[in-house]
This record gives C-alpha cells, structure tokens and sequence, in this order.
C-alpha cells in the first residue's frame, strides 16, 4: 500500500535534512507507529505520505514514494486525498466549514459524489466514530475532544485506503484522548493501512504491531514488532527523548517491575511563609458559573497541580488568581506571573534576548543583564538570542516562555499546561524547571491533566470538577484515592498504578524511574 | 455568543428565500434608490419597505431600530453637508451658514436612501446564513469551489477570534510586572503587539486550514453539493414582487409630480 524507497527531504533555509535515506513498505491492513525525539521528521515523514511535501509546502524530496499506487510527490495532493485521509493535532486546524454535518460530507462532495448517498454515509461515519448525537451541531461549539473525532469522521468518510495520523490525541485530556484512541482504533480496518505518530502511548490501549523509530539524523534507527522494537531497543528509544510506554520504560531502567527499582528516599519540599491567599473565588460566564467558591492558598516552596476535565474550571482559576478576570472573592498577596498553554500568544519581543528582556525592564530592575544571561544559560536558550521567537520549534518556543516569566522573580509563578504537546525531553525540562522555581523559594500553581507530571513536581494537589473543589491534599494522598479520580474523571496512569505496588513516596519513585532511565542510556550501547 | 455571519434563529418567509436571489435583488433595489434625489420617493418606498421587512422577515422591531440607528450618525451628516453646500433658495441661516431649499431636498432624500439601504442590508443578513449564502453563490452563481471555501474557512476563523483576541491580550498583559490587576492594558502600543500576534497566530491557522482543506479532496474535478440550497418559482415570484412594488412607488412618484433626478434638480 505504501511503499517508499530512499527518501530525504531537506527544507530551504535547513542545514541539514530532516529524514535521510528511508525505506517503508506498509502492506494492506498493516498499522505501524512512528517515533522519534522532537524535530525528527515524524510529521515530515507523514506530509509527504499526504502529498503536502514537497507539493504545498516547498522542499527538496528525494527517493520515491508511492502510495496506494500513485507517487506522492507529484500527484497533485487533492487527487492523492482519494485513497489517503489524514489527522492532524489540532480540530481548530482541521474543521474548516461551520457545522458538523458539512464539514463531513466535504470530502464526499469534492470527489462528486451522488448527493443522495453523501446523507447516509455522513450518519454512517459519525456513528462509526461515536460522533452521531454531534450531527447537528456546530463546529465551533464543539470541545477539544469532539471537535478530533468530528475531524476523524471527515477524514473516513471517503473510506481511505491509507490513514495517517499526527499525534491526533496530543491535545486532548485524558478522557477524551481515551475516547479518540478508541475511535481510531475501531477506524484501522483490514483493508486499511495506517501510519500513525503519537506520543500518548499509554493512553493508546492497544498499540501498533509495527514500530517504525527515527533517529535524531533522521534515518531509520529500527522497524519491527512493536513488542520486540520497544523492549530490545528501548535504551534508544530513551535516549531519543520518545515517550514510551511503561513496560518499555522499566526495561530501560533494567528492571522488570516498578518494585525492583532502588528508590533512596528524597527530603519533602519546604514549605515557606504562604505567598498567595485566595477565597470565595467565583466566576461566571453568561448564566454559567464557571468558578464556585474556591480556596486556596499557595505557600513558597510547594508546586500545588489544579487538575480535573477541560471545562472543570482550571485555567479560569488561574486567570482569577493572577487577576486577569473579573470573579467575585478575594486574592491577596505577592505578586504573580503566569504562562500560558500556548506560548505564541505571550511573545511580545521580536528576538529572544529581548523577549526575556521585557519584563526586567519594564520592573525596572537594575540586573537586567546578568538576569537575562542567566535565564538564557538555565532554559538552554543560548545560541538562540537573536531568533524570532515566533519562528522557534514547539520546545524552544515553551522553554522562552518559562524563562521570560521566572525572570520577572515574581513570588507566585502560574503555569497553564506548560507540557502540552511537548516531547519527553521538553516535558521534563518544563517539568525541572518548575520545581526548581519552587525549591527557590517561589509558590508555584500548575495546571496540567498529565498526573505523572503531578507526581514529579507537585506537593499538593487541587481536584476540580464542575468549577468546585473536589478535593485538596497531599499529591500521595490524593493520587491513592480512586473513588475521587473517577469522580474527577481522571483515569490513573499505568506508571502511577505501578507505584501503589510499592511503599515509597511518588515522587521518588517517578525520580529513581527517570535517573535510572539516563543512567541506562549515557552508557555506550 | 458570537452571531457573526448568522440568521436569526426562527423561520421565516424572508429566510426561505434563496439568499442569491435576495442579495440580487437587494443589490437591483439599492441601485435604483441612485436614480431619485427627492425626498419622497425614497419616503414613500421605507413607508413601505419597514413593514414589510418586520412582517416577511418576523424581525422584531427593536432588533431592527437598533440596527438602523447605526446608520442614523451617517445619514444625519449626508443631510447636513448637503443642506449647507447645495446651491438655490436660502430659506434659513444656521451658525452663519446658508441653508438652501434644494440642499435640504437633496440631502433628506440622501439620507433616507442611506437608512432604507441600511435597513434592507440589515434584514437580508439577519435572514441569511452565511455559509449557506456561500454555497447558494457556489451553486447558483456560480462562484468557484477555491473562492467559496476560502471564505467559509476565513469565517470559522473569524469566530474564533474575539475569544483569541481575548486570551492574547491577557497573556500578553501578565507580562508586565508593573500591570494593575483587573484591567487590561489599552494603549496603542500593547493593542499593537496582541494584534500583530492575532494576525501571526490567524494566519498560521488559515495555512493549516488550507493544507486540511486539500487533504479532502479540494480542488480535485467536479464536485457535488450534498445540501444543496433550494431555488424555485417562489423565489422569481419573490423577486418579481419586490421589484414590482419598488417600480410602481417610483412610477407614482413620477406621476405624482415629486419625483427628481439629477438631471431635473
């Protein structure tokens, strides 16, 4: 069904090419996943499965590529849509046309279709997806969730013979990324080849039978069973910064269950004098209340998580709390910065340096320059002092915007899913760099629905559900309690299932995980 | 909740039109109000144009004063540049300019053209959906596939906008460690910058759009419409009696003796 033969792609403007020399034969019916680090040419490798590289987005291509038949790189990307569907990240970039039952039938009507049997195939596709009660809504008021299986179904709706998919859960909260994962599982057919890149592998269920790893030069570093790929060659995958899932992980680690591990026990996070003061917090929207009566109050040297469902009310919470909205209640205390979910939306500047910049100067603080050098050095962002920050890669992008934040010295630093659809590497520098923040001696609030990420950086933990507290305690107490996260809609990451085996405390056990795992990959293979 | 774009939310005879028929005919009626410059034919034709509107279109009256208000500022000036600048009989001075006869004929009906075209724009957009606008144009005049879904991409843009716009300035405020807690900054210089982002952010997402857009099959041959907008004789009876009316107020103006052009000012 796809066959590809010695292909490089390089980009104008590059130095080096994205994917060198790679060989892929996918047959009919086969799944393969494909992984590798950050900037590896995963989505790359998916573009030009899709016609879109070289065709609309400029490139060098080089090889062949043929699929379903027709060479990719010249078969112009309209015509190729017939046997290939495609599924990208984000459903704000996929749904192009304002209600449901449109945006599902395009592909149908621009392939001329009869228009009497469009109706009946649009019905068929949204129930096959779990998307039938969404037929009559429209785009815009879809969640994060629907909207990526509204997006799913206008892709299967012309029945493909080939899907690819591009981290097509990354964005979603775990419950939705469950219900995706499901949907997309139900949509790989025997007669359907898919390629799929994803980062979300625990929350997969079931993966690929075929792996397909990239190397960081990118060429193709192995491909095989998945079972033999991940575990074989799972020290590699480590080392390349791809998530991986937990069976993997451990056997990178060298062990074979999360109880074997040596785990020395940490010193708990002093707490300092409280930084932030917050009652009665209450937002409403319209008629909605949004935010209802919620208290908190952030000490210096703890990370407090806000998790619970997208519209549970965190990142409302956290706009209350640095004063960016109206809400009834108070908020008192020290000053109070926060970074948002997407970066871009906060760069101010039109070069690195003078972004981090910006906010010294504007406090008119009289260190700026050693401030500055030391957040560049820090957030590894040297070398990169005279780009523009909108035209960093998705890491960079994320580090600039910590770093431009904690150097304001702020006493309350909020954080709005500073991990959102970064690699491992990425997450776990976000994930250092936040508790660093607070072993400084700052409160920090994070907003995130990755628990694992809780359970290496957080103290304590706020349980949101319909804009009320659920719960609030002690990130062991609270990841223990299973009548509360399934209250909270919140199913429990293997990895944290693993550590209730064991009788340390989470964040040691997450900690002696990942030294174990660095410590398997710095030595030479 | 953004309305941009969408009819109001019950049925109506207006709204079962065709909405290329009543743009059509929308744009033959504003271009026959450039013939008249006395006031009573455009009068007489808002005498009869509000009720109609408000009864074919069940537009509440207030949702449509409300809407023409807007034009009153605009027509309010067309009356008074003219009234002052015209040349003929002075009947009045007013802060020691000279208010002509002629110049306050021309411009009343200047102004009562602006509120009756105001007014039918109003009406034809709170009847007509706009994406079904774009596929009666794709369908029917035929306007081509690239075109009509660029616009329609532009507008799920467009309503993601003001919810953008929003977040972009409060993320961009929060990085002023001088910032006042509670209000958003509004001077020049930071309504640039969350602008300059609301412009690098729209467009990357038009990109993406576009790409996705391909990825189905855009551009590809022949295409069909799975619901198609109807159009039929209820539609040409529609435009015939809009018209007709419209004719027959001119014509008894004409005969009436009122009726002026600019040849005959």
């Amino acid at each position: 069904m796809i066959e590809v033969r010695g292909l490089g792609v390089s980009f104008p403007g590059s130095s080096s090419p994205v994917l060198r020399d790679v060989d892929l034969d996918v047959a009919p019916g086969e799944q393969v996943l494909v992984l590798a680090g950050s900037g590896a040419g995963k989505s790359t490798l998916l573009r030009v499965l899709a016609g879109i590289v070289p065709q609309v987005v400029d490139a060098q291509v080089t090889g062949h590529v043929l699929v379903a038949g027709l060479d990719a790189t010249t078969t112009p990307t309209a015509d190729l849509a017939t046997k290939v569907g495609t599924l990208t990240q984000d459903p704000a970039d996929q749904l192009c046309l304002p209600t449901v039952l449109d945006e599902v039938a395009f592909a149908l009507e621009n392939r001329g279709v009869d228009p009497a049997l469009i109706g009946p195939a649009v019905e068929r596709t949204l129930a096959a997806v779990g998307a039938a009660h969404l037929a009559h809504r429209r785009t815009a008021e879809l969640s994060g969730g629907e909207g990526q299986r509204i997006a799913l179904a206008a892709a299967l709706v012309a029945d493909p013979r080939v899907l690819l998919l591009d981290e097509p859960t990354a964005l979603l909260d775990p419950a939705a990324a469950r219900a995706v994962a499901a949907a997309v599982r139900a949509a790989a057919g025997a007669d359907r080849s898919t390629v799929m890149v994803e980062h979300r592998l625990d929350e997969l269920g079931r993966l690929p039978a075929r792996v397909l790893v990239l190397g960081p030069d990118g060429r193709v570093r192995s491909d095989g069973a998945t079972q033999e790929v991940l575990h074989d060659d799972s020290r590699t995958l480590a080392q390349l910064g791809t998530w991986l899932p937990l069976s993997a992980e451990l056997s990178a680690a060298g062990v074979g269950a999360l109880g074997q591990l040596p785990v020395a026990p940490g010193s708990p996070s002093r707490s300092g004098p409280r930084v932030l003061r917050a009652r009665g917090l209450t937002v409403r929207r319209g008629s909605r209340t949004v935010l209802d009566g919620v208290d908190l109050d952030v000490h210096a040297g703890r990370v407090t998580a806000v998790v619970g469902l997208n519209g549970s009310g965190k990142s409302t919470l956290l706009l209350a709390l640095a004063g960016l909205l109206t809400a009834a209640g108070t908020v008192s205390g020290g000053s109070v910065g926060l970074v948002f979910q997407h970066p871009e939306h906060q760069f101010l500047a039109r070069t690195v340096r003078d972004e981090i910049t910006w906010g010294p100067r504007r406090a008119r603080a009289t260190d700026v320059d050693d401030r500055v050098a030391g957040a560049l050095d820090a957030y590894r962002l040297t070398g990169l002092e005279d780009r523009d920050p909108f035209r960093l890669s998705g890491g960079q992008q994320r580090r600039l915007s910590l770093a431009a934040m904690a150097v304001c010295g702020h006493d309350v630093l909020l954080a709005d899913e500073p991990t959102f659809g970064q690699d491992r590497r990425t997450s776990a520098a976000s994930a250092d760099s936040l508790r660093r923040l607070a072993d400084e001696g700052r409160g920090v609030v994070l907003v995130t629905h990755d628990l694992r990420l809780v359970g290496e950086v957080a103290d304590d933990v706020l349980v949101l559900r319909g804009g009320q507290v659920l719960a609030h305690g002690p990130v062991d107490a609270v990841l223990a309690d299973d009548g509360l996260l399934a209250r909270a809609g919140l199913p429990l990451p293997p990895v944290l299932a693993a550590w209730r085996t064991t009788d340390h405390r989470l964040r040691d056990v997450l900690r002696a995980l990942h030294a174990a795992a660095d410590r398997a990959t710095s030595v030479p293979a | 909740m953004n309305r941009l774009g969408r009819a109001l939310p019950h049925d109506s005879l207006l709204h079962r039109r065709n909405p290329t028929v009543k743009l059509a005919v929308f744009f033959v009626v504003s271009v026959l109000l450039l013939v008249p410059v006395d006031p009573w034919t455009p009068l007489a034709l808002l005498v009869v144009a509000v009720p109609a509107v408000l009864a074919a279109g069940r537009i509440p009256w207030q949702t449509l004063g409300a809407a023409a208000l807007l034009f009153g500022p605009f027509a309010c000036s067309l009356l008074a540049v003219n009234a002052v600048t015209r040349d003929g009989p002075v009947v009045a001075e007013v802060l020691g300019l000279e208010v002509t006869g002629t110049g306050v004929a021309i411009g009343a009906a200047l102004a009562l053209r602006t509120v009756l075209v105001g007014i039918l724009a109003v009406a034809f957009s709170l009847t007509t959906d706009g994406a079904r606008l774009m596929t009666s144009l794709h369908q029917h005049a035929r306007l081509g596939a690239r075109p009509t879904f660029a616009v329609l991409a532009g507008y799920r843009v467009l309503e993601d906008l003001p919810e953008r716009w929003m977040t972009i300035r409060q993320a961009q405020s929060v990085r002023d460690p001088r910032r006042r807690a509670g209000t958003l900054p509004r001077d020049p210089g930071s309504l640039t910058r969350a602008a300059f982002t609301l412009l690098v952010v729209a467009l990357r997402q038009g990109e993406r759009m576009a790409i996705a857009m391909e990825t189905r099959g855009l551009g590809s041959g022949p295409r069909t419409v799975h619901r198609p907008v109807a159009l039929d004789r209820r539609d040409a009876v529609f435009a015939a009696v809009v018209l007709g009316v419209c004719a027959l107020v001119v014509l008894a103006s004409w005969h009436v003796g009122v009726l002026r052009t600019w040849d005959t000012v």
